[in-house]
């Protein structure tokens, strides 16, 4: 009986919590002021950022099924919320030069500390997993596109 | 012309001729050598007192040095010091540096206003150089 009534009170509390709203960003497919719509950007780097970072760090996320369901959409809306604080390569061209050879030095660092992409997203996401070649190549590139903004 | 005059002609064309020659060398060792990015004293004095103790080679705090090291900063490329510089004078501003946790226990470490003016606008100054 007791079971039969906690089970109950279960669902309607999980049917209660759709209704909470989860602050989910927005998708746009629009976005003239995107790092790799407006530099040139050799593929192998192009389809590591869009296939480990994009989605957090940018206004294409791809969203999962899950996404759309409480209580996890909280937790997916808040870390996308907080990747687009952070760096949002869909707004790329609206930072300085100064401001873009920042967040490359951050990415390098995030990268080598192996902090990024965060872990709860690649339980989710194993294609996401950079190799130890790819982290490098990655790193790599931060050095060298931000070397071609200063020449 | 008399022999006994060659000597402190000499010495006359010898010394005209450092004086023209000495200062020009000192411009191009400088042309050619410059790191690009200098660090001045008193805020060098800073650094070693407020910032070294984790951001630098021998710190134990990995995290710190892995962001940034000063004995390395001038040994960076262009566009890494600039993204440093810009970091440090942020950091500061927003008083995330020295942290607040570390400031509990290490209250001396706080930097007065004047220190901080004088570490950003030399951090703003220095990357202005770099990046003109």
């Amino acid at each position: 009986m007791k079971i039969k009534i906690i089970f109950w009170i279960l669902i309607a509390i999980f049917l209660i919590i759709q209704f909470i709203p989860s602050g989910r960003p927005e998708v746009k497919k629009d976005n003239p002021k995107d790092l790799l719509a407006n530099n040139i950007v050799p593929d192998e780097i192009a389809n590591m950022l869009k296939t480990s970072c994009y989605d957090c760090h940018s206004n294409e996320t791809v969203y999962p099924w899950y996404a759309y369901v409480a209580p996890v959409s909280w937790l997916v809306s808040r870390d996308i919320r907080k990747g687009h604080e952070k760096l949002n390569f869909s707004e790329w061209e609206n930072l300085n030069k100064i401001k873009k050879a920042e967040h490359l030095d951050s990415m390098s660092d995030e990268l080598e500390s192996e902090e990024m992409p965060l872990p709860i997203y690649l339980l989710m996401h194993s294609n996401a997993k950079l190799t130890p070649e790819q982290r490098q190549t990655l790193i790599d590139w931060t050095g060298d596109f931000a070397d071609s903004l200063f020449e | 012309m008399k022999k006994y005059l060659i000597i402190p002609l000499a010495a006359f064309v010898a010394v005209l001729f450092l004086n023209f020659a000495a200062p020009e060398k000192v411009q191009n060792t400088n042309a050619t050598f410059s790191p690009g990015l200098a660090i001045p004293d008193d805020v060098q004095q800073i650094i070693d007192n407020h910032c070294s103790g984790c951001h630098s080679s021998d710190s134990k705090n990995e995290k710190a040095k892995k962001k940034l090291k000063f004995d390395k900063l001038t040994q960076l490329r262009k566009s890494k010091q600039v993204a440093k510089l810009g970091k440090i004078a942020d950091v500061i501003k927003e008083d995330e540096m020295p942290p607040a946790k570390f400031l509990e226990h290490k209250p001396q470490a706080a930097l007065s206003a004047d220190q901080k003016t004088t570490l950003i606008s030399w951090a703003e100054s220095a990357s202005g150089s770099l990046v003109k």
